[in-house]
Formats: structure tokens, sequence, C-alpha cells
């Protein structure tokens, strides 16, 4: 007993030594990494904000993990930063006054880490991102607009439906580098099982239901295999409810009225959702929804659990790979919109560059010129292709690579922009799935669960446009 | 062994299958966690599961080692636990000691402050905090990581009742022969409250290891994440790997379990010794 408490005392003590080293030692090391990165050409200090000064300006880049390498996942030492690391390395060659630095942070606490940043006036320069999940910082005044970039070769290049996801009232406010478009996946083999070969699309296609015949669909699924259910739905929590929204605008909807108030609580919507209900109701869907999430649908789409499925075209690459390496059995797997009448609807995430609200102008027109460069250049933009290209001029040149990205084009028609980039959307996709569960479980009517969400939702937005900057 | 069980009277016998029952019940979630830790993402969801793993893939582990500094990300979590706690203990030790032991004006008030910090959520003054570091320069050193935590009101708070179960006739004892209030500190009273010291330890440790928000504002460099930080960094939003997140969990957990078993027994302890003084 003694000598385990000597020991223990003894350890403590040598924790405590080693720790007084190493405090100082981190600190050390992080100014020696520095350092090193500085001839690489990254910037020197701890701190996690740039700054300018006689010596030139200092940039810091956050990013969420978006794809791996500069160009491809399989270069060697491929990372989430290889492509911005590399951006950077190219252009402080030409700008030798300017350092970059290089800082991937977790996404799922993205929000914490720009809040507190932007209380202590320590924002990034550059974030790279997702409009819709950032688009609530520029109304709290944290980006700036770089409309003053946009030439009218680059308003060319890119598609009118991606614009759309980039702007604010008149001003863009990101840079779109790559965008991803959000469908319904569905296992070919079972539609084949089911006697539903006229319903496959070609392998890169995207199949187009109208609902009437999407039910008879999920009927003859049901009946060919009620081991399988035929439909993925949930409504656990936010994640992935840009697909409900999709389901809400089925029968043309329009979600928001021209002054941006949610009014998906008319005849449309509410025929919608009772639609979806109906479904859910005959069996056709996943049972127990209100309490499942996306990803377990997605597992369970991957595991054969589930016919017809919601996938982006991240996901989908993932799905290819996972079936390539053998993580998962391979099976048929094919695209198809989400059922609409009169047409389809289509969204898709952007994902691009901002140029954040540091106050330092010389490191904003710094950020601007960067961002320029890295979206514009010829060889870098074409890394766009991890994700779907935005750009006309990139997807001519890697349309090879990239089988679906036809089939992506001629979906634009059909894209919508399913947050409009409004003040609160964020806090507004927190009142939907309550409503959605309410109807779920019977608790609600399809009509009074979105009265209830117009009636919170509409709240929201009034709230969250008194603290708009843009507003204001 | 079945000798024993043999003639175990029927009531006690019920009642030790019932407590087996109950502590495989309890360690089914770590045995979840480490084989999902060795599947595929989507093998996880699998219905039926898989009870006991068809495959073993160690693409997970390889995920996390090889191409990252998961070596030094667990080094990391285990300096800034261990030395957070070290300094806790002596620190809070100190502090409850006189609040136990010392007569001085304002005791009583300032150890109702002491209590009242105990309400604050942490996410509260995280900004004000943030901004000390950085005035500091501390920010992305382990300085930043650690300092913040050394002062601990609720080790202020568990410590306390530890010394004022220890009778005040031994702290006189030891006045008498002479002993200065260290000596009597750290070679009479110390002794006795190790119990409390040994719960300190591990709900310490386990919550600086647990501590996410903090540690991820102060490490921006890669090689200063600790390792919930980085696994974390790691995962894509959009597609997240929960095998990729089991085996992280797994990696993350052993170490605490390593000090769950060293200190067990002053847990059990000063639990209970704090359940005696009700």
């Amino acid at each position: 007993m003694k000598k385990r408490v000597r020991l223990a005392a003894l350890g403590m003590a040598a924790a405590m030594i080693l720790g007084a080293c190493s405090s100082a030692g981190g600190s050390g090391e992080t100014k020696q990494e520095a350092g090193n990165a500085q001839t690489e050409g990254q910037p020197s200090g701890g701190s996690s904000s740039g700054g300018s000064s006689a010596g030139g300006t200092e940039l810091t880049v956050w990013l969420t993990p978006q794809w791996k390498g500069v160009f491809s996942g399989t270069e060697e030492g491929a990372d989430y930063d290889s492509f911005f690391k590399e951006a950077a390395k190219r252009y402080m060659e030409s700008h030798p006054d300017v350092t970059i630095k290089v800082e991937v942070i977790d996404g799922s606490t993205r929000d914490e880490n720009l809040s507190v940043a932007q209380q202590t006036n320590t924002l990034p320069d550059i974030m790279f991102e997702g409009a819709f999940t950032m688009s609530s910082f520029y109304h709290k005044g944290a980006i700036v607009p770089i409309t003053d970039l946009i030439t009218d070769e680059d308003k060319a290049d890119i598609s009118e439906g991606i614009w759309n996801n980039c702007m604010i009232e008149d001003e863009i406010f990101i840079y779109p580098f790559f965008h991803m478009p959000g469908t319904l996946v569905y296992n070919a083999d079972m539609f084949r099982a089911a006697g539903l070969d006229d319903k496959v699309a070609g392998q890169y296609e995207i199949a187009t239901w109208t609902p009437d015949e999407f039910v008879g669909i999920l009927e003859a699924l049901k009946a060919a295999n009620p081991n399988v259910y035929p439909m993925a739905l949930f409504a656990l929590n936010n994640q992935a409810d840009t697909w409900n929204l999709a389901y809400l605008r089925m029968f043309g909807n329009q979600f928001y009225s021209d002054d941006n108030h949610l009014v998906v609580n008319e005849d449309s919507g509410v025929k919608a959702l009772e639609y979806i209900l109906n479904l859910y109701n005959s069996g056709l869907t996943v049972p127990g929804a209100e309490s499942l999430d996306s990803n377990t649908n997605n597992a369970m789409f991957q595991n054969q659990q589930i016919a017809v499925s919601f996938t982006n075209s991240v996901l989908l690459a993932n799905l290819a790979a996972d079936m390539e390496s053998g993580a998962l059995p391979a099976f048929d797997y094919r695209l198809a919109n989400i059922p609409g009448d009169p047409h389809p609807n289509g969204f898709t995430y952007v994902t691009g560059a901002m140029v954040m609200n540091t106050g330092d102008e010389a490191r904003i027109a710094a950020a601007k010129e960067f961002v320029k460069y890295f979206c514009t250049d010829e060889e870098l933009v074409t890394a766009s292709k991890n994700g779907t290209p935005v750009r006309a001029s990139v997807v001519s040149k890697v349309s090879g690579e990239l089988p679906y990205l036809e089939a992506y084009n001629k979906n634009d028609q059909y894209l919508f922009n399913f947050s409009k980039n409004l003040p609160g959307y964020t806090e507004l996709r927190n009142v939907l799935f309550p409503e959605l569960q309410a109807a779920l479980t019977g608790e609600k009517t399809a009509q009074q669960a979105l009265d209830d969400y117009v009636k919170n939702g509409n709240a929201i937005l009034d709230e969250a446009k008194k603290s708009s900057v843009v507003y204001n | 062994m079945l000798k024993r069980i043999r003639h175990m009277e029927k009531p006690d016998l019920i009642l030790n299958i019932i407590i087996l029952l109950g502590a495989v019940l309890n360690l089914f979630p770590l045995y979840w966690l480490i084989t999902s830790s060795f599947k595929t993402s989507a093998a996880i969801y699998k219905m039926p599961p898989d009870w006991f793993p068809t495959t073993f893939n160690i693409g997970n582990y390889r995920d996390l080692f090889v191409g990252q500094p998961a070596f030094r990300w667990a080094f990391n979590s285990i300096l800034v636990s261990t030395v957070s706690t070290v300094l806790v203990i002596v620190f809070s030790s100190l502090a409850a000691y006189s609040f136990s032991k010392l007569q001085f004006k304002g005791k009583n008030a300032l150890y109702m402050v002491f209590i009242c910090s105990l309400m604050l959520p942490k996410e509260i003054f995280i900004v004000p905090l943030f901004k000390i570091v950085q005035a500091l320069e501390w920010s992305d050193t382990y300085m930043g990581m650690i300092a913040p935590t050394v002062a601990s009101c609720f080790g202020v708070f568990l410590l306390k009742g530890f010394f004022d179960t220890v009778p005040d006739s031994i702290r006189e004892s030891g006045k008498i022969d002479g002993a200065s209030e260290l000596t009597i500190f750290t070679k009479l009273v110390l002794p006795i409250v190790k119990p409390g010291l040994g719960a300190l330890f591990i709900l310490n440790f386990v919550n600086v290891w647990n501590d996410y928000l903090w540690q991820m504002l102060m490490a921006r460099t890669k090689n200063m994440r600790t390792l919930m930080v980085g696994t974390a960094s790691l995962m894509q939003e959009i597609n997240p790997n929960f095998a990729y997140k089991m085996a992280g969990a797994t990696v993350a957990c052993v170490p605490m379990l390593v000090v769950f078993l060293l200190f067990q027994r002053y847990f059990t302890a000063g639990i209970t010794v704090g359940a005696e003084k009700g």
C-alpha cells in the first residue's frame, strides 16, 4: 500500500515537472513550428488571427473538412488542408509580402468557433465553407460582400441557380467553388426484382417520376420484398432537413413569400405533407421516422434495408468508393429527382470562400486577392471536381472523370434556393422537425403542424431581421 | 468458485445473478464501442446487428494513426489531463484545508462565493476567458489549455467535506508537538483524506480529458490538438464515418480506464465517505 502511494506521489511529481517543461515547450514549439512554417510560407505567431505590419500581411484561412489532397485524395500525404497549403505556397511566390496560415476546424463546432472569434476580434481572414451554413454570419456582419470581385466572365461561367445561392439581397457574399446537388438514390436491383424495370433510368441519368408514379413504385417495392422499407424518412433533428423541405415543395409550394415570410401552410404545402404522411401511415417508408436521423437512413440504404433514400454528390462518391473497396457489398444504385408536380425539385449545397470582416482594410483587401486567385486560377480551380464544379469551363475539362456531371447540369433548371440565405435560417431549421415529428406521430394534422411551423418560423425570421446588418 | 456458489443461500445467489447481469449491462457499451471500431460505418447500423464482429477492419485505426499525428494528440490529452488534475488537487486541497480548519475574516462569505460560482456554466465565461488567454499569448500552448482549469471550485467543495471529517484534535496535537501548519497539512491531515483526493483525481481527469470546447478553441495548430479535438477535426460533416468515431473514442477511453483502475479504491472509498457524511 505504502509503495503504491509512493509510486503515485512520484508519478504526480514527475507529471508536474513534465507539465512545467511542456508548458514552456508547447509555446516554444509553436513558435518553432511557426518559424519553420514561415520559411515554407506560413505565418508566425501562435494567435489564430493574422495581422498587417510593415513586414507584410498575415492571412488565416479556416476550412471544415471537405476533400483530401490538392486535386485528389490519392496523392501522397493527402489531407484536408493540402489544397489551401498548395494554393498559399503558389500565391506567396508571387506575393512575398503575404503569409498565409491554413487551419482545419471541426465542422460540427464551426458556429461556436466563429462566434467566439467574432466576439474576441480573432476572426480568420478567409472561411471556406457551405453558403447556407454561413449566411447567418453575413447577417451578423462577420463577412464582407465580394460583389466587386466578380467579373462578367465569372457570371457567365457559373449558372444563375448557383449565384442565387451566393447572394443576399444584391450582394454576393461567397465565391462559389463547387457544389453538391441533392437527389434521391435508389437500389435498381430491388426495382428490377419488383418488376419496375421501366422506372429504372440509365446508369448516369437522374430518373424523374411524378408523385403518383412514386406511390406506385413504393407499393410495388413493398409487395415484392416485405423485409425492405421502400423509402427513407427522418425527422429526429435538423440533419439533412433539406430533403424534407424539398418534399414540402412537391406540389408547387414556394415556401417563402416575396417579403421573406413562410407560406408553406398554404394548400399546396399541406397537400405535400399529407402526401408524405399517407406514405408513412401506409407503411411505404421506414417506420419510426420521427425518431430516426438521416445517417441511420443512409446506413440502412447502404445495408440494403431501404430501397429509395437520399444522397448528394459527395455521399454518392463515398458510396461508390466503399463498394469498390469492399467495405460495402456492391449493388446497382441510380439517381432520381425528388418527385414534384408539375416538375421535380432540386437543390444544391454551394461551397466556397468568404472574406471575413476582420476590421483591417489591408487584410480584407489581401484576403479578397487570395480568394480571387484560388477561385479563378485555371489549374487550381480544377480541384472543384472533388465536388461538382460550379464553372462550366471546369466542367468541360473534367467531364470525363465525373460521369454524373451532365445529368446534374441538366437538373440545374429545377434548382431552388432552400434557405434564401435569410437571417435566422439556422434557428428556423430547429422549429421544423418538431412539427414534422408531431405530424408523424399523429399529434397534429398536416395543417396544424404547418400552421404552427409558419407561426413560430415567421416570428424567428422577423426577430432575426431586426438584428441583421443587411436590413438595419 | 463452483463450491462457493453451491454453498450460497438462495437470496444471495439471486442477488449475485442480478449484480452480474447489471455488470454485463454496464460493460456492454464498452464492448460495443470496441467491436464497432473494427466495423465499417454501414455495418454499425446493420439490422439485425452483428453482436460479434464478422470482419476485422483495422482501416479506422490506420486512418487515425497513419498520416495524422494521433500519438501526439494522445500525448497532449494525457499531458493536459494529468498536469491539470495534479494542479487541481494541489490548489483545491490547500484551499479546502483553509476553509475547513483555519480561521480568518470573511471565511464563510468567501466560501459562499466559491459555492455560487459552481452554478455558472463554463460557456458563460468562455469569451472573456479566451480574451485573457489571448492577451497573455497563451493561445495554442499547453499553458492556455491547463491554466484555466486549475482553479476548481468543485474540487474545493468536495475536499472541504473530507477535511471537515478530520477531528480538530489531530491538528491541535500536531500544534502541541511543534509542527508547522504545512507539516500538519501534509503529514497529518492529507493522508486521512486520500479517498477524497483519489475521487477528485478521477473526476477531474475525466472532466479535462473529455473537455472539448475550450481545448478546441486553444489548439490552433494540428500538433497542439488533443485526441478529442483531433479526431473530431477529421470528420466530414456531410459524411460522418461512425466507425471512425468509435475508433477515436476507443483510443480516447483507454487512458481513462487505466486511471480508474489505478484509483478505483480511493474513488469508491471517497464516494462512501461522502454518502456517510450525508
